[in-house]
């Protein structure tokens, strides 16, 4: 029993990774419909950047925070601008450009530093809590905390204010949004640039967790799709509850089958899921074509 | 590309009219044949002029291996329209059925093409089957997966893949092992694989399945329609390019004689590359991926001979930006540019 709730707590706290790093791509591919297997890359950036600003400027990575997301919001906007608006109707060249843009960033890095890897101290990462027999780091319950903060702000934004009502209508259809006074490409940017920003966001908080590599998007990429559509196309609670499934099934399949098959097991819910329910969890049915149909 | 053979014409069922221009007539595998023979015979050329180059030499058997392996993905992911990134696990089932077949039974790899072609194309129908309902980009993730899962599985089963270490193949130079001394006679043994993909590609794009594929590819309701079995034409498709690709992995295996699952299914390395070859070669086209391939494996291996020891990653960078400019500028690839090209000069000087 001790061993269970052990694991349920693993479970739960690598959830929360996960939903911290699908957050942003949620955004982009749930909400916009933007394939972008470049995610991965822009929460490296964000670990990067944590780690330029603590070892340069001597700042703290949870204060980084506020110069590293609008950082690579702003890259991201450039991303949308210059590679994704192009490609608005091509999901397949798409899924070619961002491919082409996670090897530029992920080489980029790993030139410029040499391959050498880095890990950041903060005077909070030595804390741990005590609960019962187990431990849990503070800087895994920040980002569990953040997680859960980020989706409910970010489920308020979409549904609540007038732009995030845009950046839906955007999505659904772009014509009928133009002829209702929306700016349809400026939306799609500044959805485009919240997505990578939140990945930034997500980097930031995992630097004080991980050991930094230029390829360690990759081991959030697929995890990550595999939230967004989980969860449900589109919706922020089903990307929240998706994380948790994907940490829950991890942590329990790789304590009770074998370490080195629970990407199995993950992967094979995953396609389950998508063969079931291609709208995912909590999407509405049908979500998975939306942005897909021919806009004209 | 000339392509027309004077002596055909008269018993050419599809072009009876005989006062249409040759070039203008319905191509068929019968007017593809010369022109595909001419290509595969300057490649063999080319072959000759390097033997003596060891460098030149691997290169160009690594080109055409890439080249047969586009080749066959184009058939599903070009005509077909479906973006397959699984084929690294077509691959990989190809390699471990030849590499254990040698290992444990001493079966020449001749002989395990056919069992590997056969049982890539089982597994392809088994997992393609249920995922072919998806669409798009949805398709794409989903077969991404089906990759992820196979390389758990291959690590897992360490009895068959050797897991993490790899397998490897004991050098016993011989042509029935399909292992060479001299480096020119692996370019042949790839020109011929290059070849054999290339003329089952022409005979699929002019026959009833290729036509079949494209409409599938270009509008799946109009297909379904006119009374085309969509799912058996995606089945089709995808059976006879995962066939092709398990026997480039049977030559892979006996050409590097040690695979390791992340060699062989980490998703950048095999899968995504060979779609990235046809894509920057022209998609849907017969002989895009051979040119895509025939200029991105050399420039690959030429970077990283000669940037990648001062810039490490310096070859993918230059890759990753090559990609996203064909995305964005030439998605019809090298095919499509030379093509479009060609057509502009030859509307001037009318």
């Amino acid at each position: 029993m001790e061993q269970f709730s052990n694991i349920l707590t693993l479970g739960l706290l690598l959830g929360g990774i996960y939903a911290l790093v699908s957050v942003g791509l949620n955004l982009i591919f749930g909400v916009i419909r933007i394939i972008n297997f470049a995610q991965g890359e822009f929460v490296m950036l964000g670990m990067y950047g944590a780690y330029a600003c603590y070892s340069f400027l001597g700042i703290d990575p949870y204060v980084a925070l506020f110069l590293v997301v609008p950082v690579l919001g702003l890259l991201g906007m450039a991303v949308y601008w210059f590679i994704m608006r192009p490609l608005q109707n091509e999901s397949m060249m798409q899924v070619f450009a961002s491919f082409g843009l996670l090897l530029v960033l992920q080489n980029a890095v790993l030139g410029i530093t040499g391959g050498l890897t880095y890990s950041v101290n903060t005077p909070l990462s030595n804390i741990t809590y005590g609960l019962g027999s187990i431990q849990i780091s503070l800087s895994r319950l920040i980002v569990l905390i953040a997680a859960a903060v980020v989706a409910l702000v970010l489920g308020v934004f979409l549904t609540r204010t007038t732009f995030g009502q845009a950046i839906r209508a955007v999505a659904q259809d772009r014509k009928g949004a133009q002829l209702m006074g929306i700016n349809v490409e400026r939306t799609f940017m500044w959805s485009f640039a919240i997505g990578t920003g939140l990945a930034g966001l997500a980097g930031v908080l995992l630097t004080p967790i991980f050991t930094m590599s230029p390829q360690i998007g990759g081991n959030f990429i697929m995890a990550a799709f595999a939230v967004v559509v989980l969860g449900g196309l589109g919706s922020v609670l089903g990307a929240f509850i998706g994380g948790f499934v994907v940490g829950l099934t991890e942590a329990i399949g790789g304590y009770y089958v074998d370490p080195v098959l629970k990407n199995a097991i993950l992967f094979s819910v995953f396609i389950v899921v998508l063969l079931v329910k291609p709208s995912g969890l909590l999407g509405h049915a049908g979500a998975e074509e939306v942005g897909l149909r021919e806009q004209h | 590309m000339s392509n027309t053979d004077p002596n055909s014409q008269g018993n050419d069922p599809v072009n009876k009219d005989k006062n249409i221009p040759p070039w203008k007539r319905v191509r068929t595998f019968k007017s593809e044949a010369p022109g595909l023979a001419a290509v595969v015979a300057v490649l063999g050329l080319f072959i000759f002029l390097l033997a003596d180059d060891p460098f030149g030499v691997n290169m160009l058997a690594v080109a055409l291996l890439f080249a047969g392996l586009a080749v066959s993905w184009n058939i599903v992911g070009g005509l077909g329209g479906q973006f397959s990134m699984a084929h690294s696990v077509f691959f990989a089932v190809g390699a471990y059925t030849a590499a254990n077949l040698f290992l444990h039974f001493q079966i020449s790899p001749w002989i395990a093409l056919l069992p590997a072609a056969v049982l890539s194309a089982a597994i392809a129908c088994l997992i393609s089957w249920p995922v072919f309902r998806l669409k798009g980009p949805f398709f794409a993730i989903a077969t991404m997966a089906f990759t992820e899962v196979a390389l758990a599985l291959a690590m897992h089963f360490t009895s068959i893949t050797g897991g993490a270490r790899g397998l490897s193949v004991p050098f016993k130079a011989g042509l029935e092992n399909m292992i060479f001394r001299q480096r020119w006679s692996y370019a042949v043994l790839m020109l011929g694989y290059c070849a054999f993909s290339l003329i089952v590609m022409a005979v699929i794009t002019r026959s009833r399945l290729g036509y079949y594929l494209q409409a599938v590819r270009d509008n799946e309701s109009a297909a379904l329609a006119s009374g085309i079995s969509v799912i058996r034409t995606k089945l089709a498709g995808m059976a006879i390019s995962a066939a092709l690709t398990g026997m480039g992995g049977v030559i892979f295996v006996m050409y590097v004689r040690v695979v390791d699952p992340a060699s062989l299914l980490s998703l950048f390395d095999i899968g995504v590359k060979i779609a990235l070859i046809a894509l920057i070669g022209g998609i849907g086209t017969i002989y895009g991926p051979l040119l895509g391939a025939l200029l991105i494996v050399p420039l690959d291996l030429w970077l990283r001979a000669f940037i990648g020891g001062k810039l490490p990653g310096g070859n993918l960078l230059v890759l990753g930006i090559i990609l996203i400019l064909f995305s964005l500028f030439l998605k019809q690839g090298i095919h499509g540019a030379i093509k479009s090209t060609w057509t502009f000069l030859m509307r001037r000087k009318l």
